[in-house]
């Protein structure tokens, strides 16, 4: 989700008062109706239908057109759930949670006609594996094939860890006890695809369909058209309304000139949503215009935007030193140069899990006004042996998305208290190469934020904790290897119980802390804009993004 | 004999030109940190996946050896993995873009017909009033108009292209309501619609380099008039008109022609930033989708694509100098 969340770190979001996630119709009189065309304004040029090559949400464009085991309830004011989706129930645990079993419901249809049966379930995962179709969300790969050993079905092998006694039934057999699994059935490879099709290349193109729509027409850079899916009987699906009658993404557009349409609201754009995030500088724009600003909808919470520390460089790998850092960083300075107040930014962020996942505590273990303590983190330096404070660290972040400024806020906030700082904007790749991929970072502080993948806690901490994720790609820019940290979050991972795994995860959330490996700073909040003819645009606590599951137009 | 030998020799230059180009390309894409195998590695992304996503795409060989690859497929063709998930890319294969399933050279060649729109439209909106406009402010030396035409002219030099396109699109689009927002509409569909979806691109593209044709025009017209040859013809009696239109005239186009020929080839490669704002998806788009995504095959196909037709327009500008000029057959 990094790039994601790289991105929504501009993101100011809303003056909505504390919450402007529940969006109501502006349109005078009118009310939302079955019907109806709904336009989607897209800035990336292409979307990726094809469910193995896939990353997107659960609740964002491939639910229109793909099912996936299990799916989430996402509310405004509650933190996410997990609902079933093709399946009747959301997993049934075995073995320790070693073994996970599914039923398909009654009557699944794609939109040729054919039923759906789990060996296309099976199908869709085994050609997540072959080579020429990686690139999606992978959280499934090692839990069944360890090491990657299995290779897709195209040269006829199986993967003989999905078992499926029958036409409804599916079985999984994971390496490991893995309490989240059923979280993992959502993601975009636990989507049918008929057993024996898509093994040409750009299957994504014309992708059989289990959800309410089906692809009519899809040209990259241009437009993707969807029309309903005839087969598809809402008494199976729970999560979706597919209440317009047609969805067209309009794509490869500025995101200015979005912005500017949608403010315009004319013609066809009073029916259309604008995927992009409203950056700081729309946001300002839209606070001009009364009736753009009622069109906008802003997230409770959102991405944890964090300073890591790279614990095994220099004075950093002392816990007391770094406990200094929780003091000396500025939290409110960092909400205005997100986006000019507090409000807009997002909540200064304490603990590690974000709001809207089940199980979150919410705790203070360096308490400090929002603008932090400088002299407290003075006294812990003095007292770790630095009574000069610390000079010569260099912060790498990214060159983009106002995160240079944000640094720049960071670096002014610790100079109060002694730490001088030098900072490194870096490119993407760059980053990545260096930040992410290297097994030793020559950085000792990076900026960046992170939104889970998944609503578990799980997806919170484990990439950014586990000795497993540092280097080699991993985003554990803290470099922190705590062994006992690692045990626990192996056995948080296999709990079953999601209420004893939540207990875990928020014990492991204080424990990190304790060694301050990161400094939390705020939950990003993230802003959307649509025309006055959409209405039920809702952002529960998590994620950050609208359910597009729930559109309609008013009529 | 003398022309066909011009004529080879250029050619011969064209073609050694372009693979230096992409010998270039290649080695600078090669060089830069980031990893094309990291985008169809997923996430998480394991050193395993990465691994086999590297070696899928090739990208495993050492860069002297994906050179050659690179090259071979332009003549035989390449295919990627094996069994029935295999990607074949037919020659000639000018690379094969995984993000988006397609091979690159298809991938250009469905986006021409948008920028080559975009671009030949505006050109001839641009030279003709640049020129025009050059001309006029010469032999109006000094009045309202001449100084209105080269205020207008720095005004279209010096304005970043991304400005012009918002300015035009917020006046003429959205206050005016006078042209449609965005979008392309192929010729063959409707050549109204085209035309009226491309008015307003056109015209900001034309104005952003109309300015240096005319300021270009107007400067060579000057020297041109101030000629010892200017002065026998009017004095064998000519019209202005015959002096101005054919005998100055022919002088001022030389070099006129030389920048047209880069710039229209630089432009059919494709406007990036015209066809982002107006939300048309040509070749500019595809490049700087392709950048943005670090999508290398469609980058190195991209630059090719483009040094193909700059240097390919130089070659004519060469051709359209010797009609011009008969000295530079010579050389």
């Amino acid at each position: 989700m990094k790039l994601k969340a790289i991105t929504a770190g501009l993101l100011a979001a809303a003056m909505l008062t504390a919450c402007g996630a529940n969006d109501q119709p502006t349109a005078q009189g009118g009310s939302v109706k079955p019907g109806g065309t709904l336009y989607l304004l897209a800035d990336s040029p292409s979307v990726n239908w094809d469910p193995a090559k896939s990353s997107n949400l659960v609740i964002t464009t491939l639910s229109f057109v793909h099912r996936r085991l299990t799916s989430w309830n996402v509310a405004p004011g509650k933190d996410t759930t997990i609902v079933p989706d093709l399946a009747t129930d959301t997993g049934r645990p075995s073995d320790g949670g070693k073994t996970w079993t599914f039923t398909l419901k009654d009557n699944l249809k794609y939109n040729d006609g054919t039923p759906i049966k789990s060996a296309d379930v099976k199908w869709g995962l085994e050609r997540s594996f072959a080579p020429a179709f990686s690139g999606g969300l992978a959280y499934h790969k090692d839990l069944l094939s360890p090491g990657l050993a299995y290779k897709g079905p195209f040269d006829g092998k199986e993967l003989d860890t999905i078992q499926t006694p029958d036409d409804k039934t599916i079985v999984f057999h994971l390496a490991r006890p893995y309490g989240d699994w059923n979280w993992i059935a959502s993601t975009p490879a636990f989507a049918p695809v008929p057993k024996g099709k898509g093994a040409e290349a750009d299957y994504g193109n014309h992708p059989v369909t289990s959800g309410p729509y089906q692809l009519d027409k899809y040209e990259r850079g241009k437009e993707a058209r969807l029309g309903r899916n005839k087969f598809w009987d809402k008494a199976t699906d729970d999560t979706r309304r597919a209440q317009a009658d047609n969805v067209v993404f309009q794509l490869g557009q500025d995101t200015s000139v979005i912005a500017k349409r949608l403010i315009d609201n004319s013609g066809d754009d009073q029916s259309a949503f604008g995927v992009p995030f409203t950056s700081a500088a729309q946001l300002a724009q839209i606070q001009g215009s009364a009736s753009a600003k009622a069109r906008l909808t802003t997230s409770e919470s959102g991405a944890l935007a964090y300073l890591s520390l790279n614990t095994q460089r220099g004075k950093l790998t002392d816990p007391k030193v770094r406990q200094a850092f929780q003091y000396a960083v500025d939290k409110a300075a960092y909400q205005v140069a997100s986006a000019g107040s507090a409000q807009l930014a997002g909540d200064v962020a304490t603990t590690l899990i974000t709001p809207g996942i089940a199980g979150r505590e919410q705790f203070d273990l360096y308490q400090a006004p929002p603008s932090g303590d400088p002299e407290k983190a003075k006294q812990l330096l003095a007292a770790a042996g630095l009574p000069n404070g610390l000079d010569g660290l260099v912060l790498a972040t990214h060159n983009e998305n106002g995160f240079p400024e944000k640094a720049a806020a960071i670096q002014a906030a610790l100079a109060r208290a002694n730490i001088k700082v030098t900072i490194k904007p870096l490119d993407e790749d760059t980053y990545t190469s260096e930040v992410d991929t290297k097994g030793l970072s020559d950085f000792d502080l990076t900026l960046t934020s992170w939104q889970p993948d998944f609503p578990s806690a799980n997806s919170n901490i484990q990439p950014l904790f586990q000795s497993t994720e540092i280097g080699n790609g991993g985003v554990n820019e803290s470099r922190y290897h705590n062994a006992d940290v690692d045990k626990l979050i192996t056995e948080a991972q296999a709990t079953v119980d999601p209420a004893e795994a939540g207990r875990k995860w928020a014990e492991l959330d204080k424990k990190i802390l304790t060694d301050s490996p990161v400094v939390p700073l705020i939950y990003t909040r993230n802003s959307f804009l649509h025309g006055s003819k959409v209405g039920d645009v809702e952002i529960g606590k998590f994620p950050a993004y609208v359910d597009y599951r729930k559109f309609g137009l008013i009529q | 004999m003398r022309t066909a030998r011009f004529v080879l020799t250029r050619f011969a230059g064209m073609l050694l030109v372009l693979l230096i180009v992409t010998f270039i390309t290649f080695v600078v894409f090669y060089l830069m940190p980031s990893d094309p195998a990291r985008l169809a590695c997923g996430r998480p992304c394991s050193p395993e996946n990465l691994a086999l996503a590297r070696e899928f795409m090739g990208f495993d060989r050492p860069w002297y050896l994906q050179f050659t690859d690179f090259l071979g497929g332009i003549f035989a063709g390449r295919t990627f993995g094996t069994g029935a998930a295999a990607i074949h890319c037919p020659a000639p294969c000018f690379g094969y873009d995984f993000q988006n399933s397609i091979a690159v050279l298809p991938e250009i060649g469905g986006r021409i017909e948008v920028s080559f729109s975009v671009a030949l439209g505006a050109a001839v909106i641009w030279l003709v009033t640049g020129v025009g406009l050059g001309v006029l402010s010469a032999l109006r030396r000094g009045t309202a108009l001449d100084r209105i035409t080269m205020a207008g002219a720095m005004a279209g030099v010096s304005m970043p292209a991304y400005l012009a396109g918002m300015i035009g699109i917020t006046i003429f689009a959205f206050a005016l309501d006078m042209v449609p927002k965005n979008g392309y509409v192929p010729i063959g569909q409707s050549v109204g619609q085209w035309a009226w979806h491309l008015v307003l691109p056109w015209f900001v593209l034309a104005f952003l380099h109309a300015a240096i044709y005319a300021r270009l025009t107007r400067g060579q017209m000057l020297e041109t008039l101030g000629e010892d040859f200017i002065r026998t013809a009017r004095a064998k009696g000519l019209t202005e008109t015959k002096v101005v239109g054919k005998h100055a005239l022919r002088n001022v186009l030389l070099p006129v022609v030389t920048v047209f020929g880069v710039d229209l080839g630089a432009l059919l490669a494709g406007t990036v930033i015209t066809e982002r704002i107006f939300g048309m998806a040509g070749v500019g788009k595809l490049l700087v989708d392709g950048i943005a995504s670090m999508n290398l095959p469609v980058l190195l196909g991209v630059t090719l694509f483009s040094a193909l037709l700059v240097t390919f327009m130089n070659f004519l500008v060469d051709l359209g100098y010797g009609a011009l000029d008969p000295r530079a057959r010579l050389i």
